[in-house]
């Protein structure tokens, strides 16, 4: 797992000075930053934005809507430290990009971010509360048909959200 | 042979369309912009006044004259709000300039501050950040997300002259009481360049799909209601929906006065109309943010 402190990345890419994320040149600059620090694994990288301010949506964009479409089939991505302010801004890129992510807020609590189908969306709450389980425990769980469960596990994995192993999916967690 | 422009006593959002008109006017000859009269201007007017400057220096025109305000107390605001020291760039100042701004605790949060670049856009936010959101929870009583958000606005629709009008513009935040016109405290942002506008920025790619609607209001639609942007990049083009999202939120107003268009995001509490066109022409675009004090069941 590799850990990236966004205020770290954005000290070293662009100033020390700044304690905010904004401008798209910023977000460029920080995102080739992020990507300088990916392992050529299928590790979980983790983005730290415990210690960022501010964020605009253009830094969201550069950021995470870009890091996601270039490197989002190759890692597995979570972001942490995430309060309500930086969700205003990933949540409208994410939706345009259509693409999801696994976020933990301030208190702990994992959800995925972005865009994705119902079914997939509670298929991954559950996960995230009851840990590891196989496609027959998250159908029975849900009250959906072993068909509809399979396919919205199909979409996290998909999505890069969750990780199958062993016939047992779990979520991808930030530690 | 001299051409009066008048500045309107109250200078404000509301009067600008006024002074635009005396902008556009016909008539050749050095422009004397006269303020001599004026009571008051909002940000928005000053910011306005700048860029009818800005546009004449960058389009060669000759050093237009300024008659600053002749009542002590307005002049000296409007240097308080950094006014003066930038006109001075633009305009033959004649009247009484203060030498020295007071400063200390002020109702300006921001005062007049040029935007050029992305470096101008971290300074912004990151300076005004901490009294914005004294301001918004204690006296808007506004809840604490109100805080970042508004941070994110500023830096959007500042990065809109830096991405978008080929030249320089300025943005300034003011927090102040309306009595007559809302009977609450609010904070205001403006944001204006003197660049090419909506219209000839988006016109490459979007004239042909319009046909003959093409016009400064067709632009705006474009970009405020469709989210379009002239790179083909697909993530572009959000910034002013996430403007919209954020005063949605906490009522407030959004207007964009490009060109000879302007639209408005009307709340519930104001009566503009939604979209104007054939006013005046002005150069370059004017964005005005309203966030107002929170009532309950307002």
């Amino acid at each position: 797992m590799t850990h990236i402190d966004l205020k770290d990345v954005l000290a070293r890419t662009v100033s020390s000075l700044y304690g905010d994320l904004v401008t798209r040149r910023t977000g460029e600059a920080v995102r080739s930053g992020i990507e300088a620090m990916l392992s050529d694994d299928d590790e979980t990288a983790v983005i730290d934005f415990g210690t960022v301010r501010l964020m605009d949506m253009s830094c969201a964009d550069e950021i995470v809507g870009k890091l996601l479409l270039a490197h989002g089939l190759g890692h597995y991505f979570a972001l942490t430290g995430v309060h309500a302010a930086h969700e205003d801004a990933l949540l409208p890129v994410l939706e345009r990009h259509q693409l999801a992510v696994v976020a933990e807020d301030r208190t702990g609590r994992l959800k995925v971010l972005g865009y994705l189908p119902e079914p997939a969306r509670r298929a991954f709450g559950f996960l995230a509360d009851a840990g590891p389980a196989p496609p027959d425990a998250v159908a029975a769980h849900l009250a959906l048909t072993p068909d509809v469960a399979r396919d919205a596990l199909q979409t996290l994995c998909d999505r890069r959200v969750v990780r199958e192993s062993g016939g047992h999916y779990q979520a991808v967690r930030c530690a | 042979m001299t051409r009066v422009v008048e500045v309107p006593t109250q200078f404000d959002d509301r009067t600008f369309d006024q002074f635009a008109r005396s902008y556009a006017a016909d008539g050749g000859g050095r422009m004397l912009f006269d303020a001599h009269a004026a009571q008051w201007a909002s940000p928005y007017g000053l910011v306005g006044l700048l860029t009818a400057g800005q546009a004449i220096a960058e389009t060669g025109g000759e050093r237009p004259l300024l008659t600053l305000p002749q009542d002590r107390d307005v002049v000296h605001y409007w240097a308080r709000a950094g006014f003066v020291r930038h006109a001075e760039q633009y305009f033959e100042l004649h009247g009484k300039a203060p030498r020295a701004a007071a400063r200390g605790e002020s109702d300006v949060l921001l005062e007049i501050t040029p935007v050029r670049g992305a470096d101008d856009v971290h300074d912004v936010v990151g300076h005004i950040q901490d009294r914005a959101a004294a301001i918004l929870t204690q006296e808007l009583g506004l809840e604490a997300t109100a805080t970042m958000g508004f941070g994110m606005a500023l830096s959007e629709a500042c990065q809109n002259i830096v991405e978008h009008a080929g030249t320089g513009g300025w943005v300034a935040v003011q927090t102040y009481t309306w009595r007559r016109r809302l009977g609450r405290r609010v904070v205001v942002i403006a944001v204006a360049d003197a660049g090419v506008g909506f219209r000839r920025s988006l016109e490459a790619t979007q004239a042909k799909r319009f046909g003959d609607r093409w016009s400064d209001a067709a632009a705006l639609e474009a970009a405020l209601i469709q989210g379009v942007s002239r790179f083909r990049d697909p993530g572009r083009g959000q910034g002013l929906a996430g403007i919209r999202r954020y005063l949605n939120r906490w009522t407030g107003k959004l207007a964009v006065r490009s060109g000879t268009a302007r639209m408005t995001m009307v709340p519930p509490w104001d009566e503009d109309a939604p979209l104007v066109d054939q006013l005046p022409p002005f150069p370059g675009t004017q964005v005005l943010m309203i966030v107002p004090a929170h009532v309950e069941n307002g």
